[in-house]
């Protein structure tokens, strides 16, 4: 069996864009370099620290972002939020996204979150279970959604 | 990481202030439209920050192991003269890149670019700042010569391009696509600077750099995301922002930016001192790898964008052919795309100064040829500026044998503030500085 080069975890920085989007084309299908050139500009400009890729022999193939805030639906504790993730699926199996996530809680930590949190498709269950494999539970909170309602029914 | 905020003795803090009223009247706006164009993000503070739980130990050179010091008194006379350079070149660069940025802001297509840039300005004021808070918050005086503090803030506070320390912030932008290519290159150089004095055996210096470098991280996305963007307009045919113009932007700002890291040879005092932790030729080594890195991301965002129906492994082996062959490919020339210019093009300073090398690595015989050929790879509105007249003045003496490269590097001259204390005084001169002794590199 071939030994598998060394994964090396790293801050994100603007030069991963292409490689973000690469991921998530082979992933889910889209190219939409859009989105992720205002993603890591938001993550960049706000906790660059925060977020990180994996690099195997030089070549980014995984990512997770996320930043620490506070404030939000009432929630005053700073904590830090894990709101993308992608490990090229040529890679996967390799414990990649257990080592972005113990770098990410490693700034978490030094950022003063005490907590971590993220939202998950019930039916996405590779990702659930990922999550669920890391200490993640249900929270209390629970997101809830509602479509737009036409004006009609406003008045 | 946790940091502690300070502020400078108020007639220092209203000293920046006023420099800033000056030179950034969009400031206010900035400040006004954060929450739209910056929402949930920090808002803005002109203070210092410095970094609390840092290392105690100096990691490289002559003192690796020992206590970092915390006053220049615990330096040697030669150390402390040496590190003030540094913080005064620091200063230096972030007042020049807001001057830079100020006379093309406005010229601006898109609003979000914009306000990218002038939140860009307003962190580099931050940063300006940072370094008058080195220099304010301990005493210098045996190490400047005598210079108190409040002489050496209004030294820096006096310049302006043309009289900064480093020539990448001697030119002015010809417009805003420099300031996109400028964060994009030189705020990268910064990038690597400050990486650098982390490790630095003066703790208030190391102190200083990780709040700026987790700013500065944000510069160079105000630098790589316009590009992307641009190149993929490029390619859809917006005849506002060309691969060509951007080209000839990198041909501007790249060599000047190779030219801060300092001579290629240079950098071994730094680290024996310990205020950084590569010499200059290691350093400038991997910035032109990444830099290459970078000119191949938007090579694909722009071929993706001219071949929406090629698969990206597909536009990935179009553009593998098309740097080894430098061919064309459906419509599409090598010279369509960015090319990172040979590090040898173009140079003033450093080890290949006042070389006549192109783009590509070809070399020249003749100023007048060379001339004519640099003519092709930068914008008009540069070269038909004061900065190429004294460059080709400077290499025809070189080229017959008047100056020797190092004369002609001495020769540059500078423009420099003869009076007023006020930053809206314009009275300035150019002025050629005497040749001085070779100082310690």
């Amino acid at each position: 069996m071939p030994v598998q080069a060394q994964a090396k975890v790293r801050p994100l920085d603007e030069l991963d864009i292409g490689a973000i989007v690469k991921i998530d084309e082979r992933i889910t299908g889209i190219y939409r370099p859009d989105i992720w050139e205002q993603r890591v500009g938001y993550y960049l400009r706000r906790d660059p620290e925060s977020s990180q890729v994996a690099e195997v022999e030089g070549k980014v193939v995984g990512f997770m972002l996320g930043d620490v805030r506070g404030g939000e639906f009432g929630i005053e504790e700073p904590s830090g939020w894990i709101e993308r993730f992608g490990i090229d699926p040529d890679f996967r199996g390799r414990d990649l996204g257990r080592q972005l996530y113990d770098a990410m809680l490693k700034t978490f930590r030094a950022r003063g979150a005490s907590v971590v949190r993220t939202l998950v498709d019930e039916q996405d269950q590779a990702v659930a279970g990922f999550l669920e494999a890391l200490g993640f539970k249900p929270s209390p909170m629970r997101a809830l959604v509602m479509p737009v309602p036409e004006s009609s029914r406003e008045s | 990481m946790k940091v502690a905020n300070t502020t400078l003795e108020k007639k220092y803090h209203d000293a920046v202030e006023h420099w800033r009223r000056h030179w950034m009247p969009d400031y206010e706006l900035l400040i006004k439209n954060w929450d739209k164009y910056f929402p949930k993000d920090e808002a803005f503070c002109l203070c210092a920050k410095m970094e609390l739980g840092t290392s105690e130990t100096v990691p490289i050179g002559d003192h690796a192991g020992e206590q970092k010091r915390l006053k220049p008194s615990e330096l040697t006379e030669e150390e402390a003269r040496h590190l003030l350079a540094i913080i005064r070149a620091q200063a230096s660069t972030e007042f020049g890149s807001i001057q830079q940025h100020a006379g093309t802001l406005a010229r601006a297509q898109d609003d979000e670019d914009r306000y990218w840039v002038m939140r860009v300005m307003a962190e580099e004021l931050r940063h300006g700042y940072q370094m008058f808070h080195l220099l304010l918050s301990q005493d210098w005086t045996k190490a400047s010569g005598g210079l108190k503090g409040e002489d050496m803030v209004e030294e820096v506070l006096s310049m302006g391009t043309g009289s900064h320390v480093l020539d990448a912030f001697n030119l002015d932008y010809d417009s805003f696509i420099d300031n996109i290519c400028f964060a994009a290159l030189v705020d990268r150089v910064g990038k690597y600077q400050l990486t650098m004095q982390k490790a630095c055996a003066y703790k208030p210096m190391a102190d200083s750099m990780p709040p700026m470098l987790r700013e500065e991280a944000f510069h160079l996305a105000a630098g790589v995301i316009p590009l992307r963007r641009w190149a993929k307009r490029a390619a859809e045919g917006d005849p506002y922002v060309t691969m060509e113009a951007i080209q000839k932007s990198f041909n501007k700002w790249y060599p000047r930016a190779l030219e801060m890291f300092g001579d290629e040879r240079g950098g071994d005092t730094n680290v024996k001192f310990g205020f950084k932790d590569m010499k200059n030729r290691e350093a400038q080594d991997l910035y032109i790898e990444e830099v290459r890195r970078m000119v191949r991301d938007i090579n694909l965002r722009f071929l993706r964008a001219r071949f929406p129906k090629h698969s990206l492994e597909t536009v990935e082996s179009v553009l593998d052919t098309l740097e080894r062959d430098h061919g064309r490919h459906d419509g599409v020339a090598w010279t369509d795309l960015l090319r990172l210019p040979d590090a040898r093009f173009f140079r003033r300073k450093g080890e290949p100064a006042w070389t006549m090398v192109g783009a590509a690595g070809e070399s020249f015989a003749d100023a007048d040829t060379y001339l004519r050929y640099l003519a092709t790879q930068l914008a008009d509105g540069y070269m038909a500026s004061r900065d190429m007249k004294l460059y080709g003045d400077g290499l025809h003496k070189v080229a017959q044998g008047e100056w020797t490269p190092a004369e002609a590097t001495k020769h540059m001259p500078k423009l420099r503030r003869v009076g007023g204390n006020c930053p809206c005084s314009r009275a300035v001169r150019w002025v050629v500085d005497e040749p001085t002794a070779p100082r310690p590199s």
